[in-house]
This record gives C-alpha cells, structure tokens and sequence, in this order.
C-alpha cells in the first residue's frame, strides 16, 4: 500500500494527495479507446467473435520490466494526450457502436479504480456487460466492491513466485493470488495469463507449478493463457518466446488437469482453438482473434454434450 | 520531589503512554479502502475523439 505524502502521487502516478484529500487526477480521462476483438483481451470464453469496447488511462501500481505497454502505464498524466470522455459517454458510446461490453484494460482498471467502478454500474443497468484486463493487485475490500459490477475478468499470473514479482513486476505474489481466488469465488468469468519471458519462468517446474496452483485453487475449468514474450521497455535484451516453450507449457498445464489451454501472441495451430476436454472434438476454431468456425450447441460440446465453460451469449 | 511534582510527572508520563499507545494502534490497524476524489481539469493536454472502430495498438 503507498503511503502519499501531501503533494506526491502513488506509485501509479494518477492518484495524488492534495491537501491530505486523496485524488485521482485520470476519472474521465482515458488515453486510449477502441473496440477490440474480444479474443485480444485474451477471453476466449466470453461472448466469442464479438467487439468490445476497450478504454485505459495511464498509469499503473506495478512497473513490469517487460511491460508491452510501458508507454502509456509508465507514463506521468501531465505528459500525456488524452480525451474526455466521462462513464456517461462511454456507455452510450458503448450503446451507439452496438458492443455487448466494456473492457477496462491496457493499463490497469485499479489504478483508475473510480472511473472503472462507475462505469461498471452505469453499464451494468444498461445491460452492457463489463470486462476487467488487470494484473490483480488489488487489496481486498476495493476488489469485492468493484467484482459486484463485472461479468468476466482476465487476471496475470505473471509467475509463480513471490521472488519473480519483487524483482520484473515491483510487486508481491499473494495479493494476485488471492484477488484470483476472490474473483472466481464471485462467479464471474475468470481467465488467466502467463507471460512465458525466456530465461525468467520458462523453466518446466515453473509451468508446472503455476498449472498445479491454477487447478488447484481456480479449478481445471478455468482457461490458461500462455502468452510470448516480445522483447520491450526494460527488457529488449532478451529473446522473444520460441513456439516450442510455449507448446511444452501448454503440454504441461494439460498433464497437470486444466482443459482449456491456450497460446498466445504467437501462431499455433492448436494452441488457438477449443477442444472439448471430455470428446478432445475441436468446438471453436480461431485463427489469430477471427473465429473461424464455432461448433458449441447452447454451451455445449455438439458431439458429447459436455458443458463448456464460459458465457456464450 | 514534591508530591505535585511527582504527580505532574506521573500525568505526563501516563498521557505519553496512551499517545504512543493510540499512535501504533492506528499504524497497526488495516487501512480502509478510500474512494478518491476526481479532479476537475487533467494535468495533461485534451484531444478530440478519434476513430474508435480501430483496432487499439496496445496489448490486452
């Protein structure tokens, strides 16, 4: 938790202390706002095919050495160029350009945590669904109020140990750990994302471990996202992620029980689709964030009946 | 020492305690969540709305 001294922000740079008043200078402010595929947040599992409707500001709580999007979550906000665009605007935006939902992403929703929330309940009585992309390192009380209003989340587990986070991420494990427990304990939709960053956790017993903790304590419904590195901002020394590690990943997580397992940023033919864990029949077909064929039947496998998990409509 | 000396240093001794006491109780107690305030104008500078059909650059 930061401690802010009057007139010093947090360590994500957008909330302020301003004559002992605690202040987010970013609410209403984003950055960046456009309407993704769905399957770039990742969610494979949440309204498959559809646009969302994407929003950050800048900032961030954790400084990953390998952030992809370091120039906006490192970025101070009296640098940078952004719109106003209050949640009012945003949801009837949402409504005008005929998104199912809302994803707050990019950055991270925590430290636009106002914003995000009164959006979520604006959107929410209008029926549009919300969306969290986020690296989960949330205390608990804001976290529970904030998961009331959202439908589906993708969490980072960025590694596997509380050394990893102290030393790529600035942060701690637990935090994530138990904000990933709350969310899928709230019943919403959970995916997770590893990024497999050579030579940092790409070692097998770390997929292992990580594969054994989602199970565990997620359940083996819960899909995994195993992501390639691209070298960027702090760490443009080392190699992009080969195919092979984030196949022996995807073997691993499968042998230790999860069903759904998938990789990302890179091209992998079966790494993109869904199968069905109980007939292994291919239900949705992608290729990049198109689909290219879906075979599911009210949510489930056509050919063995077996419920799939996610929200398909 | 007089007797009221003695018992000026005991009240002040005693009103120490309890300061420091309640001072380390409220650094040991969880932090309520706080909701923060928005500020009116942004530090930084405002452009109009592009096209948000467009696929973002930005990862996630």
């Amino acid at each position: 938790m930061c401690l802010i001294e009057p007139g010093q922000s947090g360590e994500c740079r957008v909330r302020i202390n301003i004559d002992g008043v605690l202040r987010t200078v970013v609410y209403g402010f984003p950055c960046s706002l456009n309407i993704d595929p769905i399957e770039k947040k990742p969610l494979f599992h949440f309204l498959p095919g559809t646009g969302i409707l994407s929003i950050a500001t800048v900032g961030c709580n954790l400084h990953c050495l390998n952030c992809q999007n370091w120039e906006i979550s490192q970025a101070n906000p009296e640098d940078s160029q952004v719109v106003f665009c209050p949640p009012e605007r945003l949801v009837s935006l949402c409504r005008e350009s005929r998104c199912l939902s809302l994803a707050y992403t990019y950055t991270d929703p925590i430290i636009y945590y106002e914003y995000t929330y009164d959006t979520a309940k604006l959107a929410r009585q209008e029926g549009i669904r919300n969306v969290l992309v986020t690296a989960g390192y949330i205390n608990e009380e804001p976290w529970r109020k904030l998961l009331k209003y959202i439908d589906a989340a993708n969490i980072d587990l960025k590694g596997i140990s509380d050394d990893f986070y102290v030393r790529i991420c600035s942060g701690t494990l637990k935090p994530v750990q138990e904000a990933l427990v709350l969310a899928k304990a709230s019943g919403i939709l959970v995916e997770v994302t590893n990024l497999i960053i050579p030579t940092l956790n790409d070692k097998d017993e770390q997929m292992r471990e990580l594969s054994r903790w989602v199970k565990a304590n997620l359940g083996g419904e819960t899909p995994l996202h195993f992501s390639g590195f691209t070298p960027k901002y702090k760490m443009q020394h080392l190699p992009p992620t080969s195919l092979k590690t984030l196949e022996t990943a995807r073997e691993i997580a499968i042998s230790e029980g999860l069903d759904y397992v998938y990789i990302g940023n890179v091209r992998s033919k079966e790494g993109e689709n869904t199968y069905c864990p109980g007939c292994k029949s291919l239900l949705i077909e992608r290729k990049g964030y198109t689909i290219l064929q879906n075979r599911l039947k009210e949510g489930g496998c056509p050919d063995c009946g077996k419920e799939i998990y996610g929200v398909w409509k | 020492m007089t007797r009221r000396k003695f018992v000026q240093k005991l009240i002040q001794t005693g009103s120490a305690i309890i300061a420091g006491t309640c001072w380390l109780a409220k650094k040991a107690a969880p932090r309520k969540f706080v909701r923060a305030i928005k500020v009116k104008n942004y530090p930084g500078s405002l452009r109009s709305l592009r096209d948000i059909s467009k696929q973002s650059k930005w990862g996630g």
